[in-house]
């Protein structure tokens, strides 16, 4: 009886740990032998594992590890703990100010309750082709550093995707401690679009995360980072070097956002809608995106 | 099996958690605080919003174990039927209730933001309570009661 209502929570998972250092994570990590899994915020995992779809048996909490939680900037440079949440990105001044694509990223993820608790390095190895966070951070350039059995290394943030849902950082083994990237010159703004059917609370149709520096009135370096369009969040690299260097137009902004939807490849799905009419947007969220960053350069394309 | 305590709406509480229970399944199977709502179980929808150290989040999507300490706030801890709290007793004047299922959830999430923001313009409290689904009153009514509490309690 009332077995949809009260059936037994997941057996699977023995243990949950909570280490208070990144060497400790590694090392029991290390002890779980592919068994222990880390988890951060647990917006993803804790419906995984309710589901009882989990295929790891230890928890290896990040929570107690206060150096994941920081927030620097040095020498131009941001440097944000992995367990960093959206709410605290969102809300932070200095990278509204410096970095202000990946805090408006931040605040379209999920609804306040899921932004409070979800970290930016859960969005990165959940490797979703759409996460609003890891897009923005793909437009700046970011690099993370990772700490594992072997040592320290760090990689750009494209090297960490393989797949859909696939990442590269093994979080059985590895762990992310810092995601870095410069701050904005005086010369560079950014933007982030979303295409959604509703307001909040709700996956995106399209997402595009904009990085644009100028030189006078000519583009010296734009980034353009496209979602979901890919198995993996997308650099439109051809479409970026269609502007670098060029005098700043509407017709060469429009010709950029043309290349973009050529080179995105959106899937039909019932979630998001047509590939056909995703592709044909692209265009338009591309457009916008890159009128909204060099308005804020004071410089208006209508 | 481990044993856990939380500060629930003022009273420390302990009781055994399973590694990888939720919060939302511990609090109600363990603390028999049913005034957290089973929802969606997967963050759609806020019926189970808990206010955990002045932050209101999903309890779905938080482990027990994770919770460990905690100061929470459920709706039995804001007012009782004798002594309502303010935005218990706009949420009743406005109509802002029907089947009243979201209400625990949907109250807590008001009142975080009412914590961080005492004036919260009516674009706010919609971004406010966004991670809030309603599907009886269409919304205006709970933006009404939170908009009239909000001024109740900052004195305007």
């Amino acid at each position: 009886m009332h077995q949809h209502y009260y059936k037994d929570p997941n057996m699977k998972i023995s243990r949950h740990l909570f280490p208070e250092s990144i060497t400790e994570a590694i090392d029991l990590l290390r002890k779980g032998k592919g068994k222990a899994c880390l988890i951060a915020g647990g917006t993803d995992f804790s419906v995984e594992i309710r589901e009882g779809s989990n295929d790891f048996e230890i928890l290896i909490d990040t929570a107690k590890i206060p150096r994941l939680r920081e927030i620097e900037l040095r020498d131009n440079e941001f440097f944000l703990g992995s367990g960093v949440t959206m709410a605290r990105v969102e809300e932070n001044e200095a990278i509204q100010r410096g970095a202000g694509v990946l805090s408006q990223a931040c605040g379209w993820v999920g609804g306040p309750q899921i932004r409070a608790r979800a970290t930016l390095g859960g969005n990165i190895v959940s490797a979703q082709p759409a996460a609003d966070a890891a897009l923005a951070l793909f437009a700046l350039d970011a690099r993370l550093t990772i700490i594992g059995p072997e040592g320290k290394k760090t990689i750009q943030i494209e090297d960490a995707y393989r797949g859909v849902g696939e990442s590269a950082i093994n979080s059985r083994k590895e762990i992310i401690t810092s995601i870095r990237f410069r701050k904005h010159t005086e010369d560079e703004a950014s933007a982030f679009f979303r295409l959604m059917k509703r307001k909040a609370l709700t996956l995106p149709m399209l997402n595009c995360a904009v990085v644009v520096r100028k030189i006078g009135m000519k583009f010296d370096r734009v980034a353009i980072a496209l979602g979901p369009v890919a198995p993996i969040p997308l650099r439109m690299k051809r479409a970026e070097e269609s502007l670098n260097g060029k005098p700043i137009t509407r017709d060469l902004i429009i010709e950029a956002a043309q290349i973009s939807s050529e080179d995105a490849s959106p899937r039909d799905s019932v979630f998001r809608g047509s590939g056909s009419y995703r592709k044909a947007m692209t265009r338009v969220i591309v457009t916008d995106a890159i009128k909204a960053a060099l308005s804020q350069l004071n410089v208006e394309i209508d | 099996m481990q044993k856990i305590k939380i500060l629930i709406n003022g009273e420390w509480k302990s009781g055994w958690a399973r590694p990888g229970q939720t919060l939302l399944d511990f609090l109600r199977k363990e603390l028999f605080h049913t005034e957290v709502k089973r929802g969606c179980e997967r963050g759609d929808c806020g019926a189970c919003t808990v206010i955990m150290n002045d932050t209101a989040v999903d309890s779905c999507l938080i482990l027990a174990l994770q919770a460990n300490g905690a100061t929470i706030t459920t709706a039995r801890g804001l007012g009782t039927p004798d002594n309502m709290h303010p935005l218990q007793k706009a949420f009743a004047e406005k109509g802002a209730i029907q089947c009243g299922f979201c209400t625990p959830g949907m109250i807590l999430a008001a009142q975080a933001l009412l914590n961080r923001n005492q004036n919260p313009s009516r674009e706010e409290i919609k971004r406010g309570l966004s991670g809030n689904l309603c599907r009886c009153t269409g919304y205006e009514q709970i933006i009404d009661a939170v908009e009239s509490a909000s001024q109740q309690l900052s004195g305007v």
